[in-house]
């Protein structure tokens, strides 16, 4: 059977919850709530996830990690590009100034590490439920507006949280195994 | 600086954060963005501690840890893994192939500090001395050991340094010791009797007096498992019997940051003389390499503009010699230092039989090439080289 057939929703949402708490919370000292869970299995169009962003002008910084073993994934984690950059300047110790000064490679850098903490995280669950798999290096993705389709046998569990008012969505794609 | 650490990670934040937690200690953070890079800089500078992810473009974590674990002059750099690589089963896969430590992210730089601290002596900058000693100043060594012998072995060996040996028998006699005197480094049989060394280890490290004092354990070689109770607990360093005092003397420089570069580098008036020792181990290379452009600086500073190389003491030449040679002309050229070589014959007669160094001329003796550098022909040939 499958091994993503047998990763159940319920262990999913613990999963990706659990690791957005440990590095939210370790990394920056807070800890966003869960705020609701869509689940698609059809390759569905949907822009970009997270709660009240339907305008589809909010700019988003996108970081993405894949997973490769027993279990094939890609996680995308969406930040509203405001929280995005005062994460950035939680993370570094740096002042919104030092930030400007720095530009926008900082801020990448940055959130495609804490996506990499978060996805790690999520798949040592699962390697420590029997599927081992490893992590790939982060991308990033910036805009707005834009839509992200899955390939139609993957998964898709979009899971999202908000802290302080900003927008955290976790896009979790599954693929299917051979 | 006295400790230094190499972060490999190709993360600038985590780079940046490793910075950032180290920033209040006495080390000096060297940064790599992949296997490659950190093996170059493990090889070139050799950091007291690694700071190892996995995944990473060019050469991954576990690549880089395997080489670094078959090369016989980096095997020994402790590595501490800081990456989001965790699970179980691969936790003890790279843990196999031999790490000290394992940090799965999210960290809290405390807990980094606390892992690191257990490798190397960590003191923040405000212990730090504001000096740092020289080889020709004097310090107390404590050394903690059962067999007279092995006391008697250690005060010979080193008994061309200004340093006092000073030998106890029992816990009890090195807490009175440390309660008058405390030493400024400590050896500590892990042969005494009930794991004595372990407990006066934990006793130190309580003491405001000698928490940060380097300690040493002395272990038998074969005893592997002592040896890794040893680091585990966190002593400076291993010393294996049968002792190698060459390398016991390198390690105490090292622990106590001791300025060496006497030991190579003398000024005399209009001169700065660089003299590579007989035994000129790629340690002792690394060691020389790195005070090259301190020592450049001084000179320069203080308005030499000749420089002497003497090598008349290596009995043969080889290529890590050769490149520091090399190094060591090109900063000389780029700073319009005059420079002149000393050698023996055997050395003379090596250079000839290769191509980049056939060209080399030298000086009979550091006498001549101080009456003649700048005169005679060999310091115009050697610019042309």
């Amino acid at each position: 059977m499958p091994a993503a057939a047998e990763i159940t929703e319920p262990l999913i949402r613990e999963y990706i919850t659990r690791a957005i708490a440990d590095v939210f919370k370790t990394m920056l000292g807070r800890v966003p709530n869960f705020v609701g869970a869509t689940e698609h299995t059809t390759g569905d169009e949907m822009s970009p996830p997270g709660p009240g962003t339907t305008n589809g002008m909010t700019p988003f910084v996108v970081g993405t990690v894949g997973f490769l073993g027993d279990v094939n994934g890609l996680i995308y984690l969406y930040l509203d590009e405001p929280f995005a950059r005062l994460c950035t300047c939680q993370l570094l110790g740096m002042t919104d100034k030092e930030l400007e000064e720095a530009g926008d490679e900082v801020i990448n850098d940055a959130i495609g590490e804490l996506t990499n903490m978060t996805v790690g995280g999520f798949k040592n669950g699962l390697c420590d439920a029997g599927y081992p798999c490893k992590l790939t290096i982060p991308s990033i993705l910036r805009g707005s507006n834009f839509s992200i389709e899955p390939i139609s046998s993957a998964s898709r569990y979009i899971y999202n949280f908000e802290s302080s008012g900003h927008k955290v969505s976790a896009d979790i794609l599954l693929k299917a195994g051979d | 600086m006295r400790y230094k650490i190499l972060t490999v990670d190709d993360s600038k934040t985590v780079r940046i954060i490793v910075r950032k937690a180290f920033k209040t200690y006495d080390c000096e953070i060297l940064e790599a963005s992949n296997g490659v890079e950190g093996l170059a800089i493990a090889a070139k500078d050799s950091p007291d501690l690694i700071l190892l992810d996995v995944t990473m473009p060019v050469m991954d974590g576990v690549e880089m840890l395997t080489k670094l674990k078959a090369d016989a002059q980096l095997k020994g750099i402790p590595v501490i893994m800081l990456t989001a690589e965790g699970g179980r089963d691969n936790v003890l896969k790279i843990a196999k192939i031999g790490v000290r430590d394992y940090l799965v992210k999210p960290f809290k730089e405390e807990a980094l500090i606390e892992k690191a601290g257990r490798v190397i002596d960590l003191k923040p900058l405000s212990e730090q001395t504001t000096k740092a000693k020289s080889i020709f100043d004097s310090a107390d060594i404590l050394v903690v050991e059962d067999k007279p012998v092995i006391i008697q072995q250690i005060q010979d060996g080193l008994k061309h340094t200004p340093w006092k040996i000073h030998g106890v028998s029992t816990q009890g006699e090195a807490l009175d010791f440390c309660a008058k005197t405390p030493p400024d480094l400590m050896l500590m049989s892990l042969s005494l009797p009930e794991e004595g060394a372990f407990t006066l280890f934990r006793l130190m490290r309580t003491n405001v007096k000698t928490k940060y004092t380097p300690i040493f354990a002395l272990v038998v070689k074969t005893e592997t498992l002592q040896q890794q109770q040893a680091q585990t607990v966190g002593f400076s360093a291993l010393i294996t019997k049968p002792i190698e005092l060459s390398e016991l003397e390198a390690k105490i420089c090292k622990a106590m940051n001791l300025d060496t570069s006497q030991r190579y580098f003398t000024m005399e008036p209009g001169f700065l003389i660089m003299r590579l020792p007989e035994n000129s181990s790629p340690p002792v290379l690394a060691e020389v390499g790195n005070y090259l452009k301190p020592k450049f600086s001084e000179a320069v500073d203080a308005g030499h503009t000749r420089m002497i190389i003497d090598i008349h003491e290596l009995k043969n030449l080889h290529m890590g010699v050769i490149k520091l040679l090399f190094q060591t002309m090109q900063t000389c050229r780029e700073l319009t230092l005059q420079f002149g070589l000393v050698g023996n014959a055997q050395i003379i007669t090596e250079c000839k039989g290769f191509e980049d160094t056939r060209n080399w001329t030298f000086y009979d003796s550091i006498d001549d090439a101080k009456a003649n550098l700048g005169k005679s022909t060999p310091a115009a040939q050697m610019a042309a080289v």
